[in-house]
C-alpha cells in the first residue's frame, strides 16, 4: 500500500507540473519563437503530521504548491493547490491564513543522482537530495491534522523525456480496473462523484465492492485556493444491495454514512435519493445523494441504467 | 425542446426536395452492373411565410402533384410541440409554365415561376450520371389561397419566393434511381417513420382507422431522459380529390405519462398531455397482448377536434427495464399487426 501511495504521489506530482501556470508568469512577449519546452522541476518534502497523517508538500515550476494529506489507512486524501509565491528552482513560499503557511529555502546534499527504476526508458530524470529550512506550517481545517517544522529532508527532481511501463514499475499485483468489475455505479453532480464497483470475490481485499468518493472545490480565486478531496474504502458484498434488477441500495461504511437508493418511478425515470454522505477531513458530511445527482448503474454484459444529469431539477 | 426535433416540420419540407436529390459530387458507374434510367423532372418549392403561427410552403412535382406543407412550433420554456399539417391534391398545368389546382372547398392557387437569374449547380445524384441538376430561384407569381378547416388559418397571397430544381434523364446504378411516387396522393401525407422503433422503456401506442381516417398515437420515455415524456400524434385521410396528413410532436413536462412498473401485471398507464391534447386516457392490461383503452383524451389540432380513445382504438403497452433491452420497446417491428399504419412512405431508401 505505502508504494501504491508513492505512486499516487508521483501521478499528483505530474499532475500539478501540468498545471496551467499564471497569466504573469507568461512574461507577455509578443513574439513567436519556438522554444524548447520548459524544465519540469519539482521540489517535495514530506512530513508526519498530527492524527496519523502524512503530509506530503510538493512545488512545481508551474507557480503552484501543492499540500497532500493523506490518512494512516491511505482511505482519505485532501489536497491543496495554492500559488506558490516566489517561484525560484530552490525555494517555495505558499501563505493562506489559517492554513499553510510555508517559506523555505533548499539546500543540497550529496551528489546529483539519476535514479533508473525497472521498465523506464529514456533520459533519466535528475535527483537532488537535501533539507528544506524555513517556516513549515500546515493546519487542516478543524485541525484534523497540523504539523509545524523549520527543517524537513527534500529532494528536487528534474524530470526528462523518459517513459515508464506501468506494469514494470508496480511489482505488486495491478488493482482492480474496469475489466473485472461485474457491476457498477456512480452517481455525480457538480463537484461531486461517487464510484461504486462490484468484483467477484477474491478479486480485491477486504470485500467485493469499491467504492470510491471525489469532490474538488474552488475555495478562492484570490488568493487562488483548490481543494480536491478523495474517499476510498473496500467493503462486502452486502453493503450494495442490486438483487432487484431496476432497484439499488448502498450502504458503504466510514468515511461514508447513510444509505443512497436508486429506483424507478412511475414516470420511468431513475431516481437516487437517501441519506448516504462520505466524511471528508475538517469539513461537514458531503451528500452523495438527493436531487441534483445523475446516476448511471451498469451489468457487465447487460447493459445499463442512465439518469441525465438534471433529471430531478 | 431540442433543435432537432422542433426543426422536424421543416425537416420534412427538406425530404421532399432532398428525395429528387443530387449528390455534390460527380458519381461514377460501377462498370458491370444493372443500370437504370431517371426521367427528367421539375419541382418547385413556394416559400408562403408565417401567419398565425403558422409556416407554410408548397411545393409541386412534375408528376401533377402539389402539397401544402403548414408547420407551427409552440414553446413552453425548453418543452414545445410541432405541429404539422400535410394537404395533398392533384394538379393541372406544369411547373415550367402555370401550376394550378384546388384544396376541395380550402383554397386554391395558380402559380407560375419567374426565375430572378440565380442558378445554382446541385451536381449529379449518388450512384448516376448525366447532366447536373440545376436550380433556380425566382417568385411564384400568381395566387393561394387558403381557408383552413374552421378557418383555422386564412390567407390570400399573389405567390411568394422560391425555388425551381431541374433534373435532366439520368443513367443510374439499378436501384439508385429516383422515382416520383405514384399518382395516389395518400403517400405524399403519410409519414411512416414518425413513431419511434426503439429507445423507448416505457412505450404507450394507441390507434384506430375510423371513417377512411388513420388516428395514432404514441406516449414515450427514453432510457435516461428526464421528466416527462414524447408524444406522437398522427392522422391521415383522404377528402374527396385530396389527402390529409397532420401530425404533432410534443415533449412533454412531468406527469403526463404514468406507467406500471416492468413485471407488473396487469399492466396499467394514464396518458394525460398538456395542449393542444385535452383530457386523460387510461390503459389496463387484459391479457397478454391487448389492453382496455379508456377515457376522454382528444386533440385540438388545425380545426380539427379528434377523440383518441373509444370504440375502435386499439391500444398497446410496453415497459422495459434498460438493462437487458438495450433497444428499448420495440413492439412496432415485433408485432407488426398492431400496426395500422401503411408500409413505407415514398421517400424511404429504396
Amino acid at each position: 500500500m505505502r508504494r501504491r501511495g508513492a505512486a499516487a504521489s508521483a501521478l499528483a506530482l505530474v499532475a500539478l507540473a501540468c498545471l496551467p501556470a499564471s497569466a504573469g508568469a507568461n512574461g507577455g512577449s509578443g513574439t513567436s519563437i519556438l522554444r524548447r519546452p520548459p524544465i519540469i522541476r519539482t521540489t517535495r518534502f514530506e512530513l508526519q503530521g498530527s492524527n496519523g497523517y502524512s503530509i506530503l508538500i510538493a512545488s512545481g515550476s508551474r507557480q503552484h504548491v501543492m499540500v497532500k494529506t493523506t490518512s494512516e489507512g491511505e482511505e482519505l486524501v485532501t489536497e491543496y493547490v495554492t500559488r506558490d509565491l516566489l517561484a525560484a528552482p530552490d525555494r517555495v513560499r505558499a501563505k493562506l491564513p489559517g492554513l499553510i503557511a510555508i517559506s523555505v529555502r533548499f539546500y543540497p546534499r550529496g551528489p546529483l543522482r539519476h535514479p533508473s527504476p525497472p521498465g523506464c526508458k529514456g533520459r533519466r530524470p535528475a535527483v537532488q537530495h537535501g533539507v528544506v529550512r524555513g517556516t513549515i506550517r500546515f493546519i487542516g481545517e478543524r485541525g484534523y491534522t497540523r504539523v509545524e517544522a523549520h527543517e524537513a529532508n527534500a529532494e528536487i527532481e528534474e524530470a526528462t523525456s523518459w517513459r515508464c511501463s506501468a506494469a514494470a514499475a508496480q511489482p505488486e499485483p495491478p488493482p482492480p480496473t474496469h475489466e473485472t468489475w461485474t457491476s457498477k455505479f456512480s452517481a455525480q453532480r457538480e463537484g461531486v462523484y461517487l464510484l461504486v464497483r462490484k468484483y467477484p470475490p477474491g478479486a480485491i481485499e477486504g470485500g467485493e465492492v469499491l467504492y470510491s468518493a471525489d469532490a474538488g472545490e474552488i475555495v478562492s480565486m484570490q488568493p487562488k485556493l483548490f481543494i480536491y478531496r478523495h474517499a476510498t474504502i473496500a467493503a462486502p458484498a452486502s453493503t450494495f444491495a442490486d438483487a432487484h434488477p431496476e432497484r439499488l441500495a448502498v450502504s458503504p461504511p466510514a468515511p461514508f454514512a447513510g444509505t443512497g437508493r436508486l429506483s424507478r418511478t412511475p414516470e420511468s425515470v431513475f431516481t437516487w435519493e437517501g441519506d448516504l454522505t462520505v466524511q471528508f477531513p475538517g469539513i461537514d458530511p458531503v451528500p452523495l445523494a438527493g436531487p441534483g445527482f445523475g446516476s448511471d448503474y451498469c451489468i457487465r454484459e447487460v447493459g445499463c441504467i442512465q439518469q441525465s444529469f438534471d433529471s430531478h431539477s | 425542446m431540442g433543435r432537432r426535433r422542433l426543426g422536424i416540420g421543416l425537416a420534412i419540407v427538406v425530404i421532399l426536395v432532398a428525395a429528387a436529390g443530387t449528390a455534390q459530387a460527380q458519381a461514377k458507374l460501377r462498370r458491370g452492373g444493372k443500370f437504370e434510367v431517371q426521367p427528367a423532372y421539375a419541382s418547385g418549392v413556394v416559400r408562403l411565410g408565417k401567419r398565425e403561427g403558422y409556416r407554410g410552403y408548397l411545393f409541386m412535382a412534375t408528376n401533377g402533384v402539389a402539397i401544402l406543407e403548414l408547420v407551427r412550433i409552440d414553446r413552453r420554456g425548453e418543452k414545445g410541440t410541432v405541429s404539422l399539417a400535410l394537404y395533398a391534391v392533384h394538379t393541372r398545368g406544369s411547373v415550367d409554365e402555370t401550376v394550378r389546382a384546388r384544396f376541395g372547398s380550402l383554397g386554391s392557387f395558380s402559380l407560375r415561376f419567374r426565375p430572378n437569374g440565380d442558378v445554382q449547380d446541385e451536381g449529379v445524384r449518388s450512384g448516376c450520371e448525366g447532366p447536373s441538376t440545376v436550380t433556380e430561384h425566382g417568385w411564384f407569381d400568381g395566387h393561394v389561397t387558403f381557408h383552413g378547416e374552421h378557418h383555422y388559418l386564412d390567407f390570400t397571397l399573389p405567390g411568394g419566393t422560391g425555388q425551381l430544381e431541374r433534373s435532366f434523364p439520368l443513367v443510374c446504378e439499378k436501384g439508385k434511381a429516383f422515382h416520383l411516387p405514384t399518382h395516389r396522393l395518400q403517400p405524399y401525407v403519410v409519414l411512416s417513420s414518425f413513431f419511434p422503433t426503439d429507445g423507448n422503456i416505457a412505450l404507450l401506442y394507441a390507434s384506430a382507422r375510423r371513417h377512411g381516417r388513420f388516428t395514432g398515437i404514441v406516449a414515450g420515455h427514453r432510457n435516461g431522459a428526464p421528466p416527462g415524456a414524447e408524444l406522437r400524434f398522427e392522422s391521415f385521410e383522404s377528402r374527396g380529390a385530396m389527402a390529409i396528413g397532420r401530425y404533432a410532436l410534443a415533449e412533454t413536462p412531468q406527469g403526463a405519462l404514468l406507467t406500471s412498473l416492468p413485471g407488473q401485471h396487469p399492466a396499467t398507464a394514464t396518458l394525460a398531455p398538456p395542449a393542444p391534447f385535452y383530457g386523460e386516457a387510461r390503459y389496463r392490461e387484459t391479457s397478454a397482448h391487448a389492453g382496455a383503452w379508456s377515457g376522454n383524451l382528444g386533440i385540438d389540432l388545425a380545426g380539427l377536434r379528434l377523440p383518441l380513445t373509444g370504440p375502435g382504438f386499439h391500444a398497446r403497452l410496453c415497459v422495459l427495464s434498460p438493462l437487458g433491452h438495450r433497444k428499448g420497446c420495440d413492439f412496432f417491428k415485433a408485432e407488426p399487426e398492431y400496426d395500422e399504419r401503411p408500409a413505407r412512405p415514398w421517400w424511404m431508401a429504396r
